[in-house]
């Protein structure tokens, strides 16, 4: 399906004569989502399903829709802008390499003692997950640094070739150095990897500071295990894809989204894939976060709900949430943050995006109390819903949607009818019956529990960060985030609800508005008030002049590289920080301030304790073009097949109340709910109570209205 | 009798869950001291207005059952006496707390003059002061050596701190900087707690506490439809600890439960009398050791509230081990609580062998070096606790590199270990062969060295398992037991297994921790599992061949090959 999205006045049937475009692509699970920007403002996509086995193949042939849709040669493409789910499902599905790791002598166990929690308590049955490197692939090898960056061994160059050989016997294709405190100082840990690679070309190597300069072995150890176990697939889909894209004329620059929502450099992706394990969802939350500076709301959660999970994450002041450590693990419900343990950890920056094994597809079942539950088994997309007809028995969130009435009785495009008596009888034999509830009622409880699973997630980047959500703007997309986001945002005090232009693609859309970026660490520990000004200004000038020279070599002229930096800061004596932004000439006696009004806001005490430093960030970015705009989007319609209709919607599980259906293209004032809003790729749904109008970025806007 | 709504229920559990998941993350985020913030040594729960628990934290789960008698010290205390605003601590094992260091601090909640319940958080501190560094020695005799004492009062009255108690306990701690900073660690922890609750109070009303008694009645359902569908009768199991630091007598923990429809009786009968070393626990601490292992046969979606322990009578004779009397020294109590677990396991396994294990590591290794270093004299304290492994189980191996299942604690980075304290660290490794033998072999213990570089020091070592290594279940093996060595001017020497003395400079202290018991028959362990074990060095050749009669191949060329 194409649509397209005029953001100028101008005609769009006049087409200039020197076209170039960015394209965007975003692969999730079941779809590969595009997203086209033409230098004459217009926009068009394309939705093709995935081609999960070589997922290259999907963005070849969405490219040429989306090409031809638009009517420019693929050489006339200036920019590539990709997220994927290589990483995440490298590691779920453990593709990855063989991988060897070199520690320091008496220390190879680290990374699979880790940090010995479990996820759950009083669970014998649990089961930790398998270290990415098995004990007999981690050598260890005579070398020694302290804890104040003194050698007190230099690395023993005979003991890294010997594991270098018993690696290349083995088959090992990858491999991860980490040495103690090498932090401090990496000369080891360099010297490690120079030795190894000089004499086995033939296997990637990853120096542990080369990915993670920061404290902590286990965490140093994991993130670049991960990032060893990665590379070599990540790195040979990105060669792949970039040699078809090649092929098919393409002469731009690949930018692939990373973790922490910006775009990088495809070469950096294949050398530190660890930084690009949540590409495309973090995008997501980025595309939020510029939606919402367009929409001049500062404080947003953006909520992504799609078939089998939902996210969540958090904008604050104009600034998206993020956090410099993450656990993957496999079963995507983490019904806490507060885990050390089950997982792959790996210290990155990463969008703080929480998830709950809570989509559309979730099924619903009575457990052994007589509790309702919902989730994380999804029914996906075979055999699905009770009412897609397929085979599915199992009552989903989706059909309780369309039993209440929410979802129109046939699938977007009009073209499958959806079978509601089924979904009907599912739910009344697998759930009334035995609560004694009638259809209806067993429907409105699967719903508000998917809600309830769903405002976790929410809750997980608001009030864990000690924030209010009924402060906040809730920003509804994915599939069918704008299905359920009123009744989220009722549930949590929030009393206004954004629904971007096109909830489908939205992903896709919001990479469009980005460009590329360069981070760069320095670990800085002193106490604040003795810290040195020469010292921090000499980091910072040796961070900007490295930043500029990758992106220059990326083809990104130098005057257009900006910068912007923040200090990490804490109590003396804690171990988590704040990171705090600044600019200028670093001045320690403003900072203070500044991070105590921070630590204030997040943990409701003021306190007067000595602050510590830990590290300097700086954060570059460049462009080639100019990036989307939210502001100056405006939505054409596009809406297949829908018209005006009316039919009965249970709100409550008192009674269903006859509600006006209206095609999204139609809404050009302010509507009072009840009412749904039918779109080419999402349904709105707004409801008794609650108010929606049009906003001139293409965005609906629902609020509730005063009592 | 407010109806209640299934939905609004399930809501109402998740958002108590919620909340505590919040408090549990701000006192990791907050604190000072290394036990706290890096190996989790704290714990925390919601109370309501009657003291019952509501809902806890993934933290230490060892601390928890012991919240029901310190809040009935509390209520009865300060019945007509709290006030918003206030907040009361208390450590006294004989006043309603377990061993000095923990202090527990709770913040009752109020919405105008209705008390809601309590916030409550539950933190080792590093140091209380009495004879030695960290105060958690096994050698002290009585209470009045191992610290502060504070019955329970409050810290803050109406919002507003009381400096005299703050003095008291700054001018009584090594550490005070660090205990302090833990204790607005605790109480910014609190104010989250009360502030959420209110919230819920906001949205749901006074029919909330409807719901608080539904929640707790829902634990007792699910608690005691397990139990009627276990066998009745009586099932008993003993376990030892190697001694009381002064007498190497083994000291039997003994348990009798009874089954008997749906209601447990624990009864510790024909237990040690209480001992003169500091591993004495008082009764609340068996309680609650005894109620985390029952937890641990029931299935996982139960809530862990006070429903659960309405259907568990727990008994120990006055004077014993298990319930001491006044002044007994109680400081490494841990030990005995382990040992507790180990016990009610080993009994439970008899009746829901599925969600059981063999004997774990036996509780953590506790090895505190502190002393005074460099040029200032600045005081430090180390306090390294040394997890875990855990038993085979009825389909699997057991862990290694785990927590106790009594904590989920973490441990100290070797990283932070170094640059904090003049200690440096020489092997943090798996033990090999520690494992018991047996179709499903136990985990490996934990080996860990350390060379002091301050030129003295005091070390406490709190280890056990020597004598009587961790047992192995239904034909599995017992665990290697484990040892404390120590090399001075290249000696090495064996240490006993509680000990405190003074080190110098470049000594070497190095625990090699006991392994989990085995489950099965040795003989029906699979021939691929035992060559994986032998190719990844968790086994040696000599072991595979005693205990499996597996022949081991000889190693591959690569192995071998010198430069």
């Amino acid at each position: 399906m194409i649509g397209r999205w005029a953001a100028s006045s101008r005609p769009t049937n006049s087409v200039p004569m020197m076209q170039s475009a960015r394209l965007s692509v975003d692969i999730g699970g079941t779809f590969t989502d595009l997203v086209l920007l033409r230098n004459d403002g217009l926009t068009f996509s394309a939705k093709v399903s995935s081609t999960p086995a070589a997922p290259e193949d999907a963005v070849i042939s969405g490219m040429a829709e989306v090409l031809a849709a638009a009517d420019i040669p693929a050489a006339a493409l200036t920019e590539i802008l990709h997220g994927t789910t290589v990483g995440s499902n490298t590691l779920l599905q453990k593709l990855g390499a063989r991988t060897g790791l070199i520690t320091t002598k008496g220390f190879r166990d680290v990374l699979e003692i880790g940090r010995l929690r479990t996820p759950g308590m009083f669970d014998l049955t649990w089961d930790k997950p398998e270290p990415l490197v098995a004990r007999r692939y981690r050598l260890e090898v005579a070398e020694r640094t302290l804890a104040d960056g003194t050698i007190q061994t230099p690395v023993v160059a005979e003991d890294v070739l010997r594991a270098g050989a018993f690696f290349r016997d083995e088959g090992i294709q990858s491999v991860a150095i980490c040495f103690l405190n090498s932090y401090k100082n990496p000369e080891n840990e360099r010297s490690a990897a120079q030795i190894f690679s000089q004499a086995f070309a033939e296997i990637a190597v990853t120096a542990s500071v080369d990915v993670l300069p920061e404290a902590g072995e286990y965490e140093r150890t994991s993130t670049v295990a991960v990032n060893a176990y990665v590379l070599p697939p990540l790195k040979g889909y990105l060669e792949r894809l970039e040699h078809k894209l090649r092929s098919a004329g393409v002469t731009a620059p690949l930018l692939i989204g990373n973790s922490n929502g910006g775009l990088s450099a495809s070469t950096t992706a294949q050398s530190k894939p660890v930084f690009f394990i949540s590409s495309g969802r973090s995008s997501g939350a980025v595309g939020a976060a510029r939606l919402g500076a367009a929409l001049g709301e500062p404080n947003l959660v953006a909520f992504d709900m799609g078939g089998t999970t939902a996210s969540a994450a958090l904008i604050h002041r104009g600034v998206l949430s993020r956090t410099h450590e993450y656990e993957f693990r496999a079963g995507m419900s983490v019904p806490s943050r507060f885990i050390k343990a089950g997982g792959y950890m790996m210290r990155v920056p990463t969008v703080d995006v929480a998830e709950v094994g809570n989509g559309a597809g979730s099924i619903a079942a009575i457990d052994a109390a007589g509790l309702l539950t919902v989730g994380p088994i999804s029914a996906g997309a075979d055999p699905g819903p009770v009412c897609y007809g397929l085979g599915g028995a199992r009552p989903t969130v989706t059909d309780a949607n369309v039993v209440l009435g929410y979802l129109p009785p046939r699938l977007a495009g009009g073209t499958l009818r959806l079978d509601v008596e089924a979904a009907r009888m599912a739910i009344d034999k697998t759930l009334g019956s035995p609560l004694g509830l009638s259809a209806a009622a067993a429907a409105c409880g699967i719903r508000e529990i998917a809600n309830a699973n769903m405002v976790r997630a929410i809750r997980a980047v608001t009030v864990e960060r000690g924030l209010d959500p009924r402060d906040l703007t809730l920003l509804a997309f994915g599939g069918s985030g704008p299905v359920h986001a009123c009744d989220l945002a009722r549930t949590l005090g929030i009393t206004r609800v954004v629904f971007p232009p096109s909830p489908g693609v939205f992903t896709a859309m919001g990479m469009l508005a980005g460009s590329i970026e360069h981070h760069e660490l320095r670990s800085a520990q002193a106490r604040l008030d003795l810290l040195g000004f020469e010292v921090v200004e000499r980091l910072r000038r040796e961070m900007r002049a490295a930043a500029t020279m990758a992106l220059t070599r990326q083809g990104y002229a130098a005057e257009t590289v900006g910068f912007s930096e923040a200090i990490d800061l804490r109590l003396e004596g804690q171990d988590a920080s704040l990171s705090i932004p600044f600019s200028g000439a670093f001045d320690a006696a403003s900072l203070r301030p500044a991070f105590i009004a921070a630590y204030r806001d997040t943990y409701g005490y003021t306190p007067n304790d000595a602050v510590e430093a830990v590290a300097l960030r700086l954060h570059a970015h460049a462009r080639i073009s100019e990036p989307l705009d939210f502001t100056a989007l405006k939505a054409a319609p596009n809406d297949v097949g829908a018209r005006e209709e009316r039919r009965m919607v249970h709100f409550t599980r008192a009674a269903a109340i006859e509600t006006t259906i209206v095609p999204r293209a139609s809404v050009v004032s302010a509507l009072s709910g009840p009412v749904i809003i039918e779109g080419a790729d999402t349904t709105i749904v707004i409801p008794p109570g609650m108010r929606v109008e049009p906003n001139a970025t293409g965005s609906l806007i629902a609020t509730l209205e005063a009592a | 009798m407010t109806a209640i709504d299934p939905i609004t229920f399930a809501v109402i559990k998740s958002g108590l869950d919620t909340i505590v998941d919040d408090m549990a993350y701000a006192v990791m985020r907050t604190a000072r001291s290394p036990i706290v913030r890096d190996v989790l040594d704290y714990s925390v729960t919601l109370c309501d207005a009657k003291g019952r628990i509501l809902s806890q934290a993934k933290t230490v789960a060892l601390h928890l059952g012991a919240v029901p008698d310190a809040i009935d010290v509390i209520v009865e205390r300060f019945r007509d006496d709290m006030f918003r605003g206030d907040v009361i601590v208390l450590n006294d094992p004989y006043d309603g707390g377990m061993h000095l260091p923990d202090i527990f601090m709770f913040k009752p909640i109020f919405s105008s003059k209705r008390l809601l319940g309590f916030s409550v958080v539950i933190a080792h501190h590093c140091d209380v002061g009495g004879r030695v560094p960290g105060s958690n020695a096994s050698d002290s005799t009585e209470i009045f050596q191992e610290g502060l004492r504070i019955a329970p009062m409050k810290l803050y009255e109406r919002g507003l701190p009381n400096r005299t108690l703050f003095k008291i306990i700054e001018k009584n701690v090594r550490l005070p900087a660090m205990v302090l900073g833990d204790l607005d660690a605790q109480y910014a922890t609190c104010n989250i707690g009360e502030r959420e609750m209110l919230r819920l109070f906001e949205r749901y009303g006074e029919e909330l506490e409807a719901y608080f008694d539904r929640l707790i009645d829902y634990g007792e359902e699910l608690t005691r439809k397990a139990i009627a569908g276990w066998p009745d009768g009586e099932y008993a199991f003993t376990d030892y600890i190697d001694g009381d630091g002064f007498s190497p007598a083994p000291i039997p923990i003994v348990c009798r439960i009874t089954v008997k429809g749906d209601h447990l009786w624990v009864d510790f009968a024909g237990s040690s009398p209480q001992v003169k070393g500091a591993i004495n626990a008082t009764l609340s601490f068996v309680k609650s050791s005894t109620y985390l292992t029952i937890r641990c046969a029931l299935d996982h979606d139960v809530p862990n509230n006070a429903g659960v322990y309405r259907c568990i009578t727990v008994t120990a004779p006055e004077g014993s081990i298990l319930n001491p009397n006044m002044p007994a020294p109680v400081a490494a109590r841990a030990l005995t609580g382990y040992r507790v677990v180990d016990t009610v396991m080993g009994a439970l396994a008899q009746i829901a062998p599925k969600r059981l294990m063999a004997a774990g590591e036996g509780g953590n290794t506790v090895v505190a070096i502190g002393g005074y270093h460099g040029p200032e004299c600045k005081p430090f304290i180390l306090v390294d606790m040394i997890n875990g492994a855990w038993g085979g189980r009825s389909d699997k191996d057991g862990i290694e590199g785990i927590t106790n299942p009594s904590q989920n604690m973490s441990n100290l980075p070797i990283e932070t270990i170094e640059a904090r304290y003049p200690v440096m660290m020489e092997e943090y490794a798996l033990r090999e062969d520690s494992g018991g033998a047996g179709q499903f072999r136990g985990g490996l213990g934990l080996v860990r060295q350390y060379r002091l570089q301050a030129d003295t020091a005091v070390l406490q070592l709190r280890a056990d398992r020597h004598e009587h290594s961790p047992y192995g279940l239904f034909g599995g093996q017992a665990a290697a037991s484990s040892r404390n060595l120590l090399k001075q001017d290249g000696e090495w020497r064996v240490l006993p297994a509680k000990v405190t003395l003074e080190i110098g400079k470049d000594t070497v202290i190095r625990h090699e921790q006991a392994g989990g018991g085995g489950w099965g028959d040795p003989a029906s362990r699979g021939r691929d599992s035992i060559a994986t074990d032998l190719a990844n060095g968790k086994i040696s050749p000599a072991r595979a061949m005693a205990d499996y009669g597996f022949e081991a191949e000889p190693k591959a060329d690569g192995d071998d090959t010198s430069t």
